[in-house]
């Protein structure tokens, strides 16, 4: 039917007008092709596609859109919703972990081993893992005078960091020290921590280890 | 569709589906977060930045680092992002609330710039950022600081010496850059702004909220993927926080 | 008959003259940003492998540089293209003349002067740094101003037309004109005038993305593509009935699919996920497209050779299912894991930009251009130097991009490797990419030459009168493969 095509390109020739292109589509939209068979496969397979995708669009949504929670970033977080709890799942020593890197580990290091010769360890220390009024104590006013660690002997002061400090966030570095590097000791709660407070309003001075060894059984 | 006015409603149709589904529903949902207050110490996060810093992050934004630099971290799956060491955790919503104009950036041909400010030299911070802006092509260790980075001398002014000594806020360069004799190249206040909000660029606060929500499922999908690594048990780096 | 076909022709000659001056002032226009904008890019490129290249002008630094480039490649000669096309072949679909058209002159200028500014205001420094957004707030309003009264004529013409029927051109014209003064004013809005919070800008940002390239620019290359082909081959669509079909599921899914560019990204995790899902349903339009385009060249692959706009159409059809593979792909977790912040990612909208918009307007150009002119093209031999650059230049991208990107996106998976050694290795990828702007560069100069011997009266004496054949009607018959 066409004519000879223009291979110079000077000028496209059309090959058909715009309103008839216009015309015939429109009779197209309504005839779909004749197949010998008298069905036509090609819309059921669309429709077989069509299908598909939904279904599985579907799973996928269900599978990685985390409740549609505001706060989830990550699609494969946990897809029940967290349970009414008071908060969420943090415990008492990952909330004082960041107190005693900023307070404590100046001296005790972050990684408790302490120096020796001048600040004790934490990791693995008898005082730490025993009777907890004792630590509550040290952390309140202070510690001075010799003090055995673990087998090694100590001689120094330890400043007072109680003041800085809410009882929860004593009970929560507290809590961190008793159960960081093998330490296998139970959390401080802050009540225990307000008690001792109390009790002990009117010292001043740091503690020391005899007196400390007085408090509580052993 | 020979009617007008059905394609007209539908194109109409899916604009509003379109602008209702995705950017209305995620401005109801993230449009008013506000801070984070920490159960504990009762601070806010993220916190704001210093003045200096929010100039700092227009400067940023005017000299268009985002065109080669992200600051997003993904997900450990998703990415090696974590194991570079360009930041402990993932990004989550709330940390971008401190950007009045959230630059995270599409394209790495530059690393990723979210924790900057946890992996620059501790004591060398400014002079550190003010030779990489001067001089990115100056050798530490043999290599260049940053391959590939085009020099910003626009934000540094070289000036003559007054007096006996260079200024405090004249910046160390190596010999191969470094100023001629009797003149100092000083950072304009542009620089000072954009070298304060690279140092302010660290997400130091671990939301409780986002971190128990985004716990990882202990079981692998059923695509077979292997189980994800726990998100919140790297051992830390340094003694920082 | 053969006055019936007369009286279409002269109305057909009517419709042409009106457009003309408009047509031209747009396309002509917008060439000269491609070119532009092109030098920028080139420039741009160049800096990724030499950095020390204009770094010392504040004004050329690469973090304003590129975007220029990209706004100025985009807004420039984009958007300038797509009106150009558009308000031609919206006319001729409606058998209408275009109205009023001195009114898209001030139309015409409004937009120049609001690029002109947006890209000064770019390089000057006042960049809102939204990819693609970057132009300065004030220019925002100019170009919506110039852009209103564009599509107010598109869609009016539209709207008065003459035809009975509407063909599936005209469905992706009236949309595309429709959607985009919604989604720049939103972003506008939601970005720059009152931003919202945080991460959310990102989300508006690759909402805008998104009905940026699939909505605009896709849909006119669309609108282009199937309107030229039973124009030139002379057949009607294969399988026509299902194009509405993927007209509907086409541009639904690819309003919902913006949240594909947020993969692993710090927002809502249920927004990628959802453009993850919206982005798979392409994939049924697309096999629509396949069989509506590639069924209507099946066996005509001969006369593709004989035609230059069909040559570019099916370069177009290839870039546009080439772009939209990519897109899928890139949706897919694993591999966006892979891809997602690299050089693949500026490969599918490259694609979608250049490979499948721009060529289909560069096809038409060269058929409408001698109509509305009434003069033939002067040079053949830049002709296909044109098609030669654009084609060559469009393969070597695929690869070098390609190449680079999948690169890329393994060494910044691997933690053991360097970040400077990641430079190191592209280094040679970015110089590769130079020389491909270079040569499509030069195919657009010999474009431009071309456009203005055609265009401008001044050169006119040299370029014959085209001589226009009248064209067939087209026959439901030939569709069963009839010469």
């Amino acid at each position: 039917m066409s004519q000879k095509p223009d291979s110079n390109f000077q000028v496209e020739q059309a090959a058909a007008t715009d309103d008839s292109i216009q015309q015939v589509h429109a009779q197209l939209r309504s005839q779909k092709p004749e197949k010998k068979d008298g069905y036509s496969l090609l819309p059921l397979a669309l429709l077989g596609i069509m299908c598909t995708a939904v279904f599985f669009g579907s799973i996928y949504m269900a599978h990685n859109a985390v409740r549609f929670d505001p706060l989830v970033v990550n699609e494969h977080a946990k897809r029940e919703k967290p349970g009414k709890s008071t908060g969420p799942a943090v415990t008492r020593a990952q909330m004082g972990k960041p107190i005693y890197l900023n307070t404590c580990a100046v001296c005790h290091t972050p990684a408790g081993t302490g120096v020796p010769g001048q600040f004790p360890p934490l990791a693995g220390s008898e005082w730490v893992k025993g009777n907890e009024e004792r630590i509550i104590r040290i952390v309140q006013h202070g510690l001075t005078g010799p003090i055995t660690v673990a087998g090694h002997e100590f001689n120094n002061t330890m400043t007072p960091v109680g003041a800085t400090l809410k009882d929860e966030q004593v009970a929560n570095v507290l809590s961190y020290i008793r159960s960081a590097w093998d330490n296998n000791a139970p959390e401080v709660q802050p009540e225990t921590v307000a008690k001792v407070r109390g009790e002990i309003a009117d010292r001043k001075t740091p503690w020391t280890s005899e007196e400390l060894l007085k408090v509580g059984g052993n | 569709m020979k009617n007008g006015l059905i394609l007209f409603l539908g194109v109409f149709a899916t604009m509003v589906l379109s602008w209702a589904g995705v950017v209305l529903a995620a401005n109801k949902q993230i449009g008013t977060l506000p801070q984070f207050k920490d159960p504990v110490d009762e601070s806010l996060n993220p916190q704001p930045y210093s003045g200096v810093a929010n100039q700092g992050r227009a400067v940023y934004q005017d000299l268009g680092c985002a065109t080669c630099h992200t600051q997003q971290i993904r997900y450990g799956d998703d990415g090696a992002d974590i194991k570079r060491g360009w930041g402990e955790r993932a990004s989550y919503v709330r940390d971008y609330l401190r950007d009045e104009t959230t630059h995270i950036g599409q394209s790495r041909l530059g690393p990723d710039l979210r924790n900057l400010a946890k992996r620059l030299p501790s004591g060398a911070e400014a002079e550190y950022l003010y030779k990489l802006l001067y001089a990115p092509d100056s050798k530490l260790g043999g290599e260049p600081l940053a391959r590939g980075m085009p020099a910003y001398r626009f934000l540094f002014e070289e000036r003559a010496i007054t007096g006996n000594q260079p200024s405090y806020k004249a910046i160390k360069l190596p010999s191969s850059h470094a100023a001629p004799a009797g003149f100092e190249i000083v950072p304009t206040p542009r620089a000072e702004a954009l070298v304060a909000y690279l140092r302010s660029l660290a997400d130091t606060y671990d939301y409780p909220t986002e971190r128990g929500l985004n716990a990882p499922a202990e079981v692998p999908k059923e695509g077979g993927k292997e189980a994800p690594k726990e998100g919140g048990k790297e051992a830390p780096k340094g003694g920082g926080h | 008959m053969n006055s019936t076909e007369q009286n279409a022709r002269a109305e057909q000659r009517e419709i042409d003259a009106s457009v003309k001056w408009p047509v031209l002032v747009f396309l002509g226009s917008g060439l000269l940003w491609l070119l532009l904008g092109g030098v920028f890019q080139l420039a741009a490129t160049i800096q990724l492998h030499t950095p020390t290249f204009l770094a010392d002008c504040a004004w050329f630094t690469h973090g304003r540089l590129a975007p220029a480039a990209q706004n100025a490649l985009v807004y420039g000669w984009g958007m300038n293209a797509a009106f150009a096309f558009g308000l031609w072949l919206m006319a001729r679909l409606s058998a209408t003349t275009l109205r009023h058209g001195g009114w898209l002159f001030v139309a015409a200028k409004f937009w120049n002067l609001g690029i002109t500014l947006g890209i000064g205001g770019i390089l000057a420094g006042y960049s809102t740094s939204f990819e693609l957004l970057e132009m300065p707030r004030y220019v925002g309003l100019l170009l919506l101003v110039a852009y209103a009264i564009i599509g107010v004529w598109m869609v009016t013409t539209f709207s008065i037309r003459n035809t009975e029927n509407v063909y599936a051109s005209q469905w992706y014209l009236f949309g595309a004109a429709f959607w985009f003064p919604w989604l720049y004013s939103i972003a506008q809005m939601m970005l720059i005038r009152t931003p919202v919070r945080g991460v959310l800008q990102a989300v508006v940002n690759a909402w805008y993305l998104q009905g940026l390239y699939g909505l605009w620019f896709a849909s006119i290359a669309l609108a282009a593509i199937y309107y030229f082909l039973p124009k030139l081959l002379g057949k009607p669509i294969h399988n026509y009935y299902l194009a509405p079909l993927a007209f509907w599921w086409f541009v639904v899914a690819t309003a919902l699919a913006g949240g594909s560019r947020l993969i692993g990204a710090p927002v809502p995790v249920w927004i990628p996920t959802f453009g993850i899902v919206a982005s798979m349903m392409l994939a049924l339009p697309l096999i629509i497209f396949c069989l509506n385009f590639l069924g209507t060249l099946a066996g005509r692959y001969g006369a593709v050779g004989g035609s230059l706009s069909l040559r570019f159409m099916v370069l177009s059809i290839a870039g546009f299912l080439l772009s939209s593979a990519l897109g899928l792909l890139l949706s897919l977790r694993g591999f966006a894991a892979i891809a997602q912040f690299t050089l693949l990612a500026g490969l599918r909208d490259w694609l979608m930009f250049y490979a499948c918009f721009s060529t289909a307007v560069f096809g038409a150009a060269y058929f409408f251009l001698p109509r509305v002119t009434g003069k033939q093209w002067r040079s053949t031999a830049l002709i296909q130097a044109h098609f030669g650059a654009t084609a060559l230049g469009i393969v070597l991208m695929i690869v070098c991009l390609g190449a680079a990107g999948w690169q890329q996106g393994h060494l910044l998976n691997d933690p053991a490797v360097k970040f400077a050694e990641i430079t190191r290795g592209l280094a040679g990828w970015h110089t590769f990419t130079s020389a491909v702007l270079g040569v499509l560069l030069i195919g657009h100069v010999a474009f431009l030459i071309n456009f203005i011997w055609i265009a401008c009266p001044i050169n006119s004496q040299g370029t014959a009168a085209a001589q226009i054949a009248p064209p067939p009607a087209l026959g439901l018959a030939a569709k069963e493969g009839h010469a």
